[in-house]
């Protein structure tokens, strides 16, 4: 039967072996970092952006490589679904753009009022180079595509030239988009708008765009403040939404 | 109890009470959150609450092991603690860097890096503080009557728990770099030397409730930490599968990580085999209850139920989903919560001389927390896979599918209220005890 030495020499033994193999396996993993993660895109923006993330416990909601908590979505591949544009108008203010649903902490770096236009846009542009690199990182795969699939995932969209889509304002084709879509292209989690014009006379549209809730009180359709100028375009280009 | 010195494992374990119950209540704005009611978002957001939840367990669970080393340590060396004063300087110290960690939470002053969000100051006074720890165990054991086996592992134990801490203190501007060294802190203290610290302190219970030669429980506990060892050290990888580490690790992170629940299965048929086997009837049943709840729940939370999404192919979907919260819930109760709770239900009457282990309380405190945390569990797996299932194979919106397990975080809210209805008479019965005393001290 086993002695009690024995059972020490096996502990201490077959310890030293695998700390060992290890240590050489991680003296390779070391090497081949910065060629996976594409370091040598790690502008200074990217690691501002990073910063920004560790600093504010962003992983304390979200994922990101898979590494989080579960509460609020897996951001490696974000840049594949939004637009730079959707995240600078979300980030302003996070429950504006999705009213009366789970909530994310507001942080006044990023919104215009708070810290002037210059330093938010400055903000939000290293937080999206920061997403852009991970996007890079080689994951083994990961995140997988759905394999159960039935509609597309939301992806931000490539305008083709010919398309709808290409007339509109830049505000609609990088924010509304998320959400909307025309001739195919875009979310899909708000109402396609071809032929809304046909469908919504224009001082409705006006309404809806501007206050959503004072028309319909639990719509998830956000009032993201628009106005002016911007407000103008984006109903002059739904008027040319017809059947 | 034999020596003055151990008194102060009490205050120690005091402080877990608290503290676990201070978790607790972060656990419920968490449920509370899941399900919808996210009212105390203004003041209390997720990511704070949920760095409060974890780093209070880990705070708690530290606090325990400390205070488990207090007291077996001069009990196996034979000898009184090298130094009280600064025992009691490391107890208001350790207190202290935990709390004003805590609050700072509250205020958006962190490190933001899962686990180890403790910022960098803090961390400093953590070292200084588990030095002074370390040096009078070293003192006790180096000037002390008897080098025991168990001692010694649980000295290497913390030894080993203390260094890991250290690759945790660099940061990278790289996080591929930044995610591979958090794992040396994360993994080899939960999935290593934790495992030393449980293995010792199991052995030292088994001797003593029991009875059960000496030089047997020490021979498995050899085997078994050996066992560890082997499987918990390369199984790391399986935190490096999809985290930018290279694609060999899902191979040596999926066969190693395979073998981990051996290591937990050893360790549950050691506690059984051993109580069999044991010819004294100690009177204290309800802490070997809790000894072999504890190596039983640590099977299943940990082995079993890591084992269900430790392969790559599986990991694959479930990396970043609720099933990790499944996992890790049981795991830590199974493995670390019961066995401090073993510990305190040994050494409460030991150190005051009263025996109130009989009776509902006690023993409610058992069989609620257990099934509570049972149902959490289910509760947890349910939404996990369900979050699998919708989000990462069909793609459906992350929001719409969080929103749909809105009716299982109630499910969960549920069984964490029972749950918590056996911490609070395990408190209740910790503070009937009363304080410890002299008076029953060993000739």
């Amino acid at each position: 039967m086993l002695t009690k030495s024995a059972a020490k020499t096996f502990f201490l033994g077959g310890t030293a072996l695998c700390s060992i193999a290890f240590v050489l396996l991680t003296m390779d993993t070391l090497a081949q970092f910065p060629d996976r993660s594409n370091q040598e895109n790690m502008t200074p923006a990217v690691v501002r952006g990073n910063h920004i993330w560790t600093k504010n416990n962003c992983m304390g909601c979200h994922t990101l490589m898979g590494e989080g908590a579960y509460y609020a979505p897996e951001l490696t591949k974000v840049m594949d679904r939004r637009s730079p544009e959707w995240i600078a108008e979300f980030l302003k203010d996070p429950e504006r753009m999705y009213p009366g649903r789970r909530k994310m902490v507001k942080y006044d770096m990023f919104d215009p009022a708070e810290v002037g236009a210059e330093e938010a846009k400055k903000n939000v542009d290293d937080i999206v180079a920061f997403f852009t690199w991970v996007g890079e990182i080689d994951l083994n795969g990961f995140p997988a595509e759905p394999d159960l699939a039935q509609a597309p995932r939301a992806q931000a969209v490539d305008v083709a030239p010919s398309s709808n889509l290409a007339k509109a304002p830049v505000y609609f084709s990088t924010v509304c988009i998320g959400c909307h879509s025309v001739g195919g292209q875009g979310g899909q989690v708000g109402p396609a708008l071809d032929g809304v014009a046909s469908r919504l006379d224009a001082e409705f549209m006006r309404k809806w765009i501007s206050d959503p809730q004072s028309v319909k009180a639990d719509t998830t359709m956000p009032d993201l403040g628009l106005e002016g100028d911007d407000l103008e375009a984006i109903l002059d280009y739904l008027a040319t939404l017809k059947e | 109890m034999q020596y003055k010195s151990q008194k102060i494992a009490w205050y120690f374990f005091a402080a877990c009470m608290g503290l676990f119950g201070l978790q607790l209540i972060y656990g419920f704005i968490l449920g509370f959150d899941r399900m919808g009611y996210d009212v105390l978002h203004d003041w209390i957001p997720f990511n704070t609450a949920r760095a409060t939840h974890t780093n209070l367990l880990v705070v708690w669970m530290l606090t325990g092991f400390m205070g488990a080393a207090y007291y077996i340590i001069p009990q196996e060396s034979g000898r009184e603690l090298w130094s009280t004063r600064l025992a009691w300087i490391q107890y208001y110290s350790l207190l202290l860097v935990g709390v004003v960690a805590v609050v700072g939470y509250h205020f958006n002053i962190w490190e933001g890096r899962k686990f180890l969000e403790i910022p960098r100051p803090l961390d400093y006074l953590v070292v200084v503080n588990v030095l002074a720890f370390l040096l009078n165990l070293f003192m006790t054991i180096w000037k002390g009557k008897n080098k025991s086996t168990t001692a010694m592992v649980l000295f290497f134990g913390l030894l080993m728990a203390a260094l890991l801490y250290l690759p945790g203190m660099y940061t990278f501007d790289n996080i591929v770099h930044d995610s591979y060294f958090r794992w040396w802190v994360v993994h080899l203290w939960v999935e290593g030397v934790w495992e030393l610290i449980m293995g010792a302190i199991l052995s030292f219970l088994l001797i003593k409730l029991t009875g059960v030669d000496r030089e047997i429980i020490e021979k498995w506990l050899y085997i078994i930490v050996g066992f560890t060892f082997l499987s918990g050290i390369l199984g790391t990888g399986h935190h490096y599968y999809y985290t930018g580490a290279p694609g060999y690790w899902l191979m040596v992170g999926g066969i190693f990580s395979a073998l981990e629940p051996l290591a937990f299965l050893g360790m549950a048929l050691y506690a059984i085999a051993m109580a069999r086997r044991g010819g004294r009837n100690h009177p204290n049943k309800l802490a070997l209850m809790w000894t072999i709840g504890c190596a039983v729940m640590s099977f299943v939370g940990a082995g079993f139920l890591g084992f269900a999404h430790t392969l790559p192919q599986v990991n694959i979907w479930t990396h970043g989903t609720l099933v990790t919260a499944m996992h890790g819930h049981m795991a830590f109760w199974g493995a670390y919560a019961m066995l401090i709770l073993a510990m305190i239900t040994y050494v409460l009457p030991e150190m005051t001389g009263r025996k109130l282990f009989k009776g509902w309380v006690p023993e409610w405190a058992f069989w609620l927390s257990n099934i509570g945390m049972i149902a959490m569990t289910g509760a947890f797996a349910v939404m996990g896979v369900a979050q699998v299932y919708m989000e990462r194979k069909s793609g459906m919106d992350f929001l719409e599918v969080q929103e749909s397990l809105e009716v299982h975080a109630f499910g969960l809210v549920l069984a964490a209220s029972l749950f918590t209805l056996g911490i609070v008479l395990f408190i209740r019965n910790f503070c009937a005890y009363g304080r410890p005393n002299d008076e029953v001290l060993e000739a």
